[in-house]
Parts: structure tokens; C-alpha cells; sequence
């Protein structure tokens, strides 16, 4: 007899649970929360960690001068590319300007007048005829 | 109590099937209440299924023979210890065990995020219910329920097996399991994100943590299961290639591929088709494990094939989640397409591909070996064997490559590796394996095997050891710190790399034991009490062993032994006396001739494992007949064994280090925009 | 693209060397596994077959185990569940393993002799746990 009584209360206990936020209209929230990470975020975040790991790296002499200027103006761009793309996506509300960033826009404003080799990769200066680090002719054309 | 639970079992089946389908019409229709409801039926149901557990429990607790599983698994002499953890003994508890242990995680899952990753909750939601429903279904409807009643209730159970009344017996399946299970949580999140679209950067972040999770506890449970392989079965090995340890391998083989491949779709946002898989595959071969292990279809094949009908329906399963995953990855292809190539095939991205052709490789050889015979037998209708002759040839040299891999990853640059980097980066660890090689054979180590893995842990060791030499010095450099806080500060800072170079440093220990396999020593010897034989290890040790003689207790029904022949031996190592060492041969009341318990003397160096094979006149041994004292006694001389043990303890650690929270990112944020540079990105390492 | 093509190449040349070592694997290492009946008759069809490796389970008769004291070297007579007539004598010099009773299933690998003595190399028996008793079995 308790057995009995004792099952049906758990019944009904489970079904009542269950079936409350039906009946009762009670909502669970299916907004996004204000401090998760959005997927352009994320990718900055990324970006900027790869630029951070090639200093590292550089500093930590894994990658000498040459691969450590070409990799990172390889990063710089991109980490650019998803800063704005994050911009964009947060409606152009600055994320306010911190130590990397201050260098990502000079570097941004030295790559626009500045040129990429074809052949090996590396940033040349502004002006270059001959890439400094390997050689080769540079085409005077705008950084992409 | 057990009747609650039986009922409890009852009542979990329409409150899953609810719960799933409110799961995907909530997210469908985007209405909360019926995401709420969703989500309470997945807590309402892990509240049922440990009523039903608790019940299965109290059965065996209580002694309730009338139910078959209890019959089958106990008796009254049976120690507490083994009534409670009767639970997943056998068969059918241990499916009710597995539905628990996947409603714990699912319920932290749901709690977890009752107020995050909000798009994807109600399919995940469902997901999981689906799973658990299957769970149940095959509970209640495959012949397999636990709370089974005879037509009569025997006198006592047959008690349980006694190479099962083990500890390790006992936390083994549990580990696996917690191991297992968690895989059905990322596999949610996936399907969860082909539903809704979101497969972006997001998805990795939300993925990764509860992979490594499930990794660790699988890593875990499968070093638990060697050790009791080794301590249990006898004969001093850890790995038998049988169709169940090869069930618990592949999903652990397809997550350390996903692992590894999921940095490159981070970093380039490639290959997310292959990760999607990856995931989606990792599950099916988890539901597959626990078909294998607990249907007996392959184990035998001229088996009597009593579970028939739940063979029918964990195939059904699998068979409609395989085709379900491909047909939701087919409709998501567009979005899952990325432009991007690897540019170079000397790359840590090349590596990385390669690492997981490799362990794809290692996968389908075990899957193949695994069922090729009772696929042969479907088709041409002979019955043939594949067995360790055959994983041994194909996995070998995979495994190698994989050893290479671990060392060549952390040393290759990303993008593209100049010869400058190579030159760099691999000339050490060159030397050091070509020195170490050399050595070796110098030395007298002629095995080619061992040789080639020995030199690759040498090479893999001192690449890792130099990126966290590198990493150290630069960062006590910059920030002008101590070494010892440099290297604190440079692992907290990206953990997820260095606890992966830790592991990596395991992965060696644990290969490095492997090619001491190459030097085993196996001695067998008739001794008389007085007798001293000797065994010489290959590292130079010698063992004199006296068998000392043979002592006799009778138990009184308690733990079920009727008796124990204890032979005491004493050991000599290079003429200095050690601990006493027994083995002895057991007769327990439910068996029929007697079970042998091996003496261990464990060191970094070698194992010395005795078994006592046989004894000469058991029945006069029993009788403590002094004529009756001559035994068999085998002696094997395992070296570096130990060092699968200690790369396990590293693995975990490791894995801790990988999986530690790092900076609460809510708080970041929170704290305003006055964070530095070094903050987000830290964040993001997570 | 070149570069593409090429690791293309690459990925299915290593693709391939796996494929062919797990073909060879199975071939080189794959037995036969009979029952005793079909061993039987593989025996006096073939006449070489007595150099062949293969894997046989059959079922240990009762009261057929001796042990050869002073050898390590166990003697038993196996028959097919099936045929019961179909029986023949195995050698095993090995230590037996825990689970091996009277009546108990086996499996073996090793080679039949010409006299008609099985030589067995390994031996394994049906894991314990997995057998489920029947309910007439609990009643006693």
C-alpha cells in the first residue's frame, strides 16, 4: 500500500515538474548571453594570440628574424581583418584601445603604404625597389 | 525500494520521449516554455534512473535472489563492497549504470548552461533525452531489465565470479564508462550546431573542454583496465588486442584525432567538414563499445548467441545515427566548406593532418581486424581468426610514426617550415636520437624495434624539453622573473599547449615501457620448500629465489574461499635480501579448480612477477601434507613495465593542466574595458 | 595548386601503404577457426593440413583432464557441442588457465599431428563473467 502511494507521488512529482513550465507559461531564456563570446570575437581573439605567439617565439629564438618579420606581418593582417570584421559586427562600438591594438593601427597605417614581396613574403618599407630579405624586384603595388 | 525503482524505470520512458520531442520542437518553434520543459524532463529523468539504480542496489544489499540479475551476480557470503558494486557486474545493471552515469552528465550539461550557449541548448536538450531514451528502451524492452523476476526465489546466487571481486575489477568499468558516456555531450553540441546553422568559431570552444574531459576519463579507464589485465589474469600481459579492449581503443583513437585537428580549424578555419566527423564518429563508436561489449556478438563465434534481440537493436541505433549524421552534414556542406589550404607540407598544419591519418589508420586497422571475421563468415562462409599476430604487424609501425609525430609537431612552425626553422628546430633532437641509437647498440641492445622506439622517445623528449627550456628562459627574460615562476606563468598563460606537450612526455613514458616488451625473461621451475633458483634480468639484476614452502588457511565461507595455498618466496636481488613475496592458488566456493593471485615486486626498472602454476598434489597441499609441497612456479622478469603506470599518473596530469580554467572570461569582461592586451588573449588560450 | 595536388599525393600514398599493410596483415596472419567436426574433415581431405595453423573450440569431456607430473604438460579430450561423437585429444604445455574446468568451452591455436593429437600453443576459455546462468541453474 505505501509502495503504491509511494510510486504515484514520485509520478506525480515528475510529471508535475516537467509539464509546469508548459501549463504555467514559465520560459527558459533562449537569448544570447551579453558576456559570451560572439564568433567574430572569437576569431580575434585567435588572431591576436598568434600574433602574440610569434613574439614569443621570436624572443625565444624558435624563429629567426626573417620568418618572425614575415609571419607576423602574415598574422598583423589578419588579426586586422577580424578586428574590423568584429567592429562591424558590434555595430562599430569601439572596444576601446589597448597596447596591441595602438600597434596594430600603426602597423596598419605602415602597411597600407608599405609593400609585400611576391616571392618570399616579407614587409618591405615604403618605397622599396628590392625586397630586403631576399632579393628579389618589388612590384610598387599597395598592401593588400 | 526496489519496486520504487523498477517503477521509476517505467515512468523515465514517456518523460524521455517527452522531453526529446519537446527538445527539438522548442528549438524548432524557438518557444522557451517548451525548452524548459525540455530541460526539467532531463533532470526529472537522471532523478528516475537512480531510483531504479538505487533499487537494483537494494536488491542485492537485500539479499533478493528472486530477481535473476541478483541471482546471477551474488550471494549471501558475497562482501558488502561487491553487493554494492553489483550494480554494474553484469550485463544488464551495468547498461542501467550507463544510462545513469549519461544522466549525471547530461544534467550538469543542462545546468551548466541554463543561461549560456542559449541557441543551442533545446537541441542538445533533445539530443540527450534521445539517447537516454534509447538507453531505456533497450532496459525495458530488450529482454535485458535488471529487475527480471524468476518464477521462484532461489535458496543463495550463484555469487560472483572471482577474478571480478577485484579493486580494479570494481573502478575499471565505472571509469570507462564516465569515459564513454561524456562523449554524448559534445556529440549533442555538434548535431545541435548542423541543426541551427551556428558552426563557427563557437562551436570549438564549446566542444573541446568536455572532449578532453571524456579523453581523460577514457585515457583513465583504459590504463585502469591493463593493470587489472596484469594483475588478474595471470600471465603477466596487459593487452590482448580481444574484441572488447579494441571496442574501448577506437573512440579514444578518433578524440586524440580531433584533438589535434580541431588547432587547425581554429587557427585556419579548415577542415571543419573532417572535425564535424570526427565528433559525430567518436559517439558512434562509443555506442558501439558498449554493443560489442555487452551483446557477446563477436566474442564467439559459434556462440549460442543469446542476446540476439538486443544485437537488432543496437544495430538499428547505430545504423539510423549514422545515417542521420550524414545526412545532417550533406545539408550543412556549404556552410561547412572553407577556402583555405595548408600551404606547405612541412607545416605543424601538415603534421597535424598527418597525425590524424595516422591514428584514422590505427583506428580502421582495429575496427577491421575487430569484425573482419564475422564479416568473412557472412561472406564467403569460412569461419577465420584474426588476432594479436595481426594488430601487432599493422599497428607497430603506425604507432611509430605517431611517436615521431609527437615530437616533430611541437618542433615545426606553422604555415610553412623554412629550412632555416628545420635546421633549427631539428638538429638537436637529431643528434640526440642518432647518440641514443648508437648507444644502445653499443651497448648490446640489438631488438630493431625497441632500438628505433627508444631513439624516438629520446627525440620526442628532447624536442619537448627544449620548447619549455626556450619558453622559460624568454619569459624570465621579458618579464625578469625567477625560472621557476617563469615556468609557472608561461604554462598558466597557454595552458592547453603545454599540458598537450605534458602528455606528450606520457605518451613516451608509456611507449617507452611498450618496447621493453622486447626484454622480457620467462623461467619456469619445479621447486621442493628449500629450493633457490635464479633468474637473471636483462639489465643485469640477478634474482635468487628460495621457495620457502607452502602454508594452507581455510576460510569459513567468508569471501567466498574455501581455502588458500599461500607459497612464500624470498628474494635474493644481487645478494641482497628483499620482501617476501607470495602467490597462491585459491579455491572459491562457486568454482570448480582453483585461481591463481600472482606476487609482484614492482620497481622504475623491472617487474619480478611470480605465479605459482600449479600445485603438485592439490588435494594433499590442502590437507597440509608435507609430501604435498612441490609446486610449479613461473618467474617473468617484465622490464620498464612501471613506466606504463607512471605515464598514465602524467597523462592525468597533463590533461588537468590542459583542462584548468584560466581566467574566468565573465570577469574579464565585467572589470570594463580596462583590460590589457595580455588579458583577452590569455582568455582565449582557454 | 601544385602544392595541393601534391599533398594530395601524399595523403593517399600514405593512405595506400596502410591499406596494403593491414591486406597483408590479415592474409599473413588470419587462421582458420573450425569447429572440431570441420577440423575432421579438413584433416582427411587435406593431407598437409597437419602443418597449418589453425583455431578450433570444441568443448573439454569431463573426467578426460590428466596432468603429466613432473612435465609441464596437460592432456584433455575435446569435443564438437554439436556432434558429440566427434572428439580428439589435445597437448597443451602451457599453464592452464584459471577458468578451466570440466565441461568447460575452449579455444585453441595450434596445429592437429599426424597421429591425430591436437598440439595446442594457446589456449583460452569462455570469460566468466559473460556466461549467464539459465534460470533451472539458479534453482539448485
Amino acid at each position: 500500500m505505501t509502495l503504491f502511494v509511494g510510486g504515484s507521488l514520485v509520478a506525480l512529482a515528475v510529471v508535475l515538474f516537467v509539464l509546469q513550465p508548459v501549463v504555467k507559461g514559465l520560459h527558459a531564456s533562449l537569448e544570447r548571453d551579453v558576456f559570451e563570446l560572439t564568433d567574430t570575437e572569437a576569431r580575434k581573439r585567435v588572431a591576436l594570440l598568434a600574433l602574440r605567439d610569434v613574439e614569443y617565439d621570436f624572443l625565444a629564438e624558435k624563429l629567426d628574424e626573417h620568418d618572425y618579420h614575415s609571419l607576423k606581418a602574415e598574422f598583423t593582417a589578419e588579426a586586422l581583418a577580424a578586428l574590423e570584421a568584429d567592429e562591424r559586427a558590434q555595430g562599430g562600438a569601439g572596444l576601446g584601445e589597448d597596447d596591441l591594438e595602438a600597434e596594430i593601427a600603426q602597423i596598419r597605417a605602415g602597411l597600407r603604404e608599405g609593400c609585400v614581396c611576391d616571392a618570399c613574403g616579407f614587409s618591405n618599407q615604403v618605397g622599396s625597389r628590392f625586397c630586403s630579405a631576399c632579393g628579389q624586384a618589388v612590384a610598387a603595388e599597395a598592401a593588400r | 525500494m526496489i519496486i520504487l525503482g523498477e517503477f521509476a524505470l517505467w515512468i523515465a520512458l514517456p518523460v524521455a520521449v517527452w522531453g526529446m520531442a519537446l527538445g527539438f520542437m522548442g528549438g524548432r518553434t524557438q518557444r522557451g516554455d517548451l525548452v524548459l520543459s525540455a530541460e526539467r524532463g532531463i533532470y526529472a529523468v537522471f532523478f528516475l534512473l537512480i531510483l531504479a539504480s538505487l533499487g537494483v542496489s537494494a536488491a542485492f544489499l537485500g539479499d533478493k535472489f528472486e530477481y535473476w540479475y541478483v541471482a546471477s551476480y551474488s550471494n549471501r557470503e558475497l562482501e558488502l563492497f561487491y553487493k554494492v558494486t553489483g550494480l554494474w557486474a553484469g550485463q544488464r545493471g551495468s547498461l542501467l549504470f550507463w544510462a545513469l552515469i549519461l544522466g549525471f552528465f547530461s544534467s550538469i550539461c543542462v545546468f551548466q548552461n541554463r543561461d549560456k550557449n542559449r541557441e543551442f541548448m533545446p537541441y542538445v536538450a533533445g539530443v540527450l533525452q534521445g539517447v537516454l531514451l534509447f538507453f531505456i528502451i533497450v532496459l525495458l524492452f530488450a529482454d535485458v531489465n535488471p529487475f527480471e523476476r524468476l518464477a521462484f526465489t532461489p535458496a543463495n546466487g550463484q555469487g560472483l565470479n572471482p577474478q571480478l571481486q577485484n579493486y580494479w575489477m570494481t573502478i575499471h568499468p565505472p571509469t570507462l564508462y564516465l569515459g564513454f558516456t561524456a562523449f554524448t555531450i559534445p556529440f549533442a553540441f555538434a548535431v545541435a550546431a548542423l541543426l541551427n546553422g551556428r558552426l563557427d568559431a563557437r562551436w570549438i570552444q564549446l566542444t573541446r573542454r568536455w572532449i578532453l574531459t571524456s579523453w581523460l576519463f577514457l585515457s583513465i579507464g583504459i590504463i585502469f583496465g591493463m593493470r587489472w589485465a596484469y594483475e588478474e589474469l595471470g600471465w603477466g600481459g596487459y593487452w590482448f588486442w580481444d574484441p572488447v579492449e579494441n571496442a574501448s581503443l577506437l573512440p579514444w583513437l578518433t578524440a586524440t584525432a580531433f584533438l589535434h585537428s580541431i588547432q587547425i580549424q581554429e587557427k585556419r578555419g579548415m577542415l571543419r567538414v573532417w572535425n564535424m566527423s570526427l565528433v559525430l564518429l567518436t559517439f558512434l563508436l562509443t555506442i558501439f563499445a558498449t554493443f560489442l561489449t555487452r551483446s557477446g556478438l563477436i566474442d564467439s563465434v559459434h556462440s549460442f548467441a543469446q542476446e540476439l534481440k538486443i544485437a537488432y537493436i543496437f544495430l538499428g541505433f547505430m545504423g539510423s545515427l549514422l545515417a542521420g549524421c550524414v545526412v545532417l552534414i550533406l545539408y550543412r556542406l556549404p556552410k561547412l566548406r572553407s577556402d583555405n589550404r595548408i600551404e606547405s607540407f612541412l607545416s605543424r598544419e601538415s603534421a597535424f593532418l598527418f597525425n590524424n591519418l595516422m591514428l584514422l589508420g590505427f583506428a580502421f586497422a582495429v575496427f577491421w581486424g575487430t569484425i573482419f571475421p564475422l564479416v568473412a563468415e557472412g561472406v564467403t562462409g569460412e569461419k577465420i581468426s584474426v588476432g594479436p599476430p595481426f594488430f601487432e604487424k599493422v599497428n607497430f609501425p603506425i604507432g611509430l610514426v605517431l611517436l615521431a609525430l609527437a615530437g616533430i609537431g611541437p618542433a615545426i612552425a606553422w604555415r610553412r617550415a623554412t629550412k632555416r626553422n628545420l635546421k633549427k628546430n631539428f638538429t638537436i633532437p637529431m643528434g640526440v636520437l642518432l647518440a641514443v641509437g648508437t648507444g644502445l647498440w653499443v651497448t648490446g641492445a640489438r631488438h630493431p624495434l625497441a632500438l628505433v622506439t627508444w631513439s624516438l622517445c629520446a627525440f620526442v623528449l628532447t624536442i619537448i624539453g627544449i620548447e619549455f627550456w626556450k619558453g622559460t628562459r624568454a619569459r624570465a627574460r621579458i618579464e625578469g622573473e625567477g625560472y621557476a615562476l617563469a615556468l609557472m606563468h608561461l604554462v598558466a598563460r597557454d595552458r592547453r599547449r603545454w599540458g598537450g606537450y605534458i602528455v606528450h612526455v606520457a605518451m613516451v613514458m608509456i611507449y617507452f615501457a611498450f618496447a621493453g616488451a622486447a626484454y622480457y625473461v620467462e623461467e619456469r621451475f619445479h621447486v621442493l620448500p628449500g629450493d633457490t633458483v635464479e633468474v637473471r634480468s636483462p639489465f643485469g639484476h640477478t634474482y635468487k629465489l628460495t621457495y620457502e614452502g607452502l602454508s594452507v588457511s581455510l576460510g569459513k565461507g567468508q569471501r567466498n574461499l574455501l581455502w588458500q595455498a599461500i607459497a612464500t618466496v624470498s628474494v635474493q636481488q644481487d645478494g641482497k635480501q628483499k620482501p617476501l613475496m607470495t602467490t597462491e592458488k585459491r579455491m572459491y566456493v562457486t568454482g570448480d579448480l582453483p585461481m591463481t593471485e600472482v606476487g609482484i615486486r614492482s620497481s622504475v626498472r623491472e617487474d619480478l612477477y611470480l605465479i605459482l602454476s600449479a600445485l603438485d598434489d592439490m588435494e594433499g597441499a590442502v590437507r597440509a601434507d608435507s609430501n604435498a609441497q612441490g609446486i610449479d612456479l613461473q618467474v617473468l622478469i617484465k622490464p620498464l613495465i612501471s613506466w606504463i603506470w607512471y605515464g598514465g599518473i602524467m597523462l592525468a596530469v597533463g590533461t588537468f593542466v590542459a583542462l584548468w580554467p584560466s581566467v574566468d572570461r565573465r570577469r574579464v569582461a565585467l572589470e570594463g574595458r580596462t583590460e590589457t592586451a595580455s588579458q583577452p588573449a590569455m582568455a582565449a588560450a582557454e | 595548386m601544385n602544392k595541393n595536388g601534391r599533398f594530395m599525393v601524399g595523403l593517399v600514398g600514405v593512405a595506400a601503404v596502410v591499406t596494403y599493410l593491414i591486406w597483408t596483415g590479415v592474409s599473413q596472419t588470419m587462421v582458420y577457426y573450425l569447429t572440431p567436426v570441420e577440423l575432421m574433415a579438413r584433416a582427411e581431405a587435406d593431407p598437409t593440413f597437419h602443418e597449418v595453423g589453425v583455431k578450433v573450440s570444441g568443448q573439454v569431456i569431463k573426467g578426460t583432464y590428466a596432468r603429466v607430473q613432473g612435465e609441464l604438460l596437460h592432456t584433455f579430450q575435446v569435443m564438437d557441442p554439436v556432434d558429440e561423437s566427434v572428439a580428439f585429444t589435445v597437448e597443451y604445455r602451457d599453464a592452464l588457465p584459471d577458468t578451466f574446468t570440466d565441461e568447460v568451452e575452449v579455444v585453441l591455436e595450434g596445429h592437429l599431428r599426424a597421429d591425430g593429437v591436437f598440439e595446442a600453443t594457446t589456449m583460452l576459455t569462455k570469460c566468466g563473467s559473460r556466461y549467464e546462468a539459465a534460470p533451472e541453474d539458479l534453482a539448485g
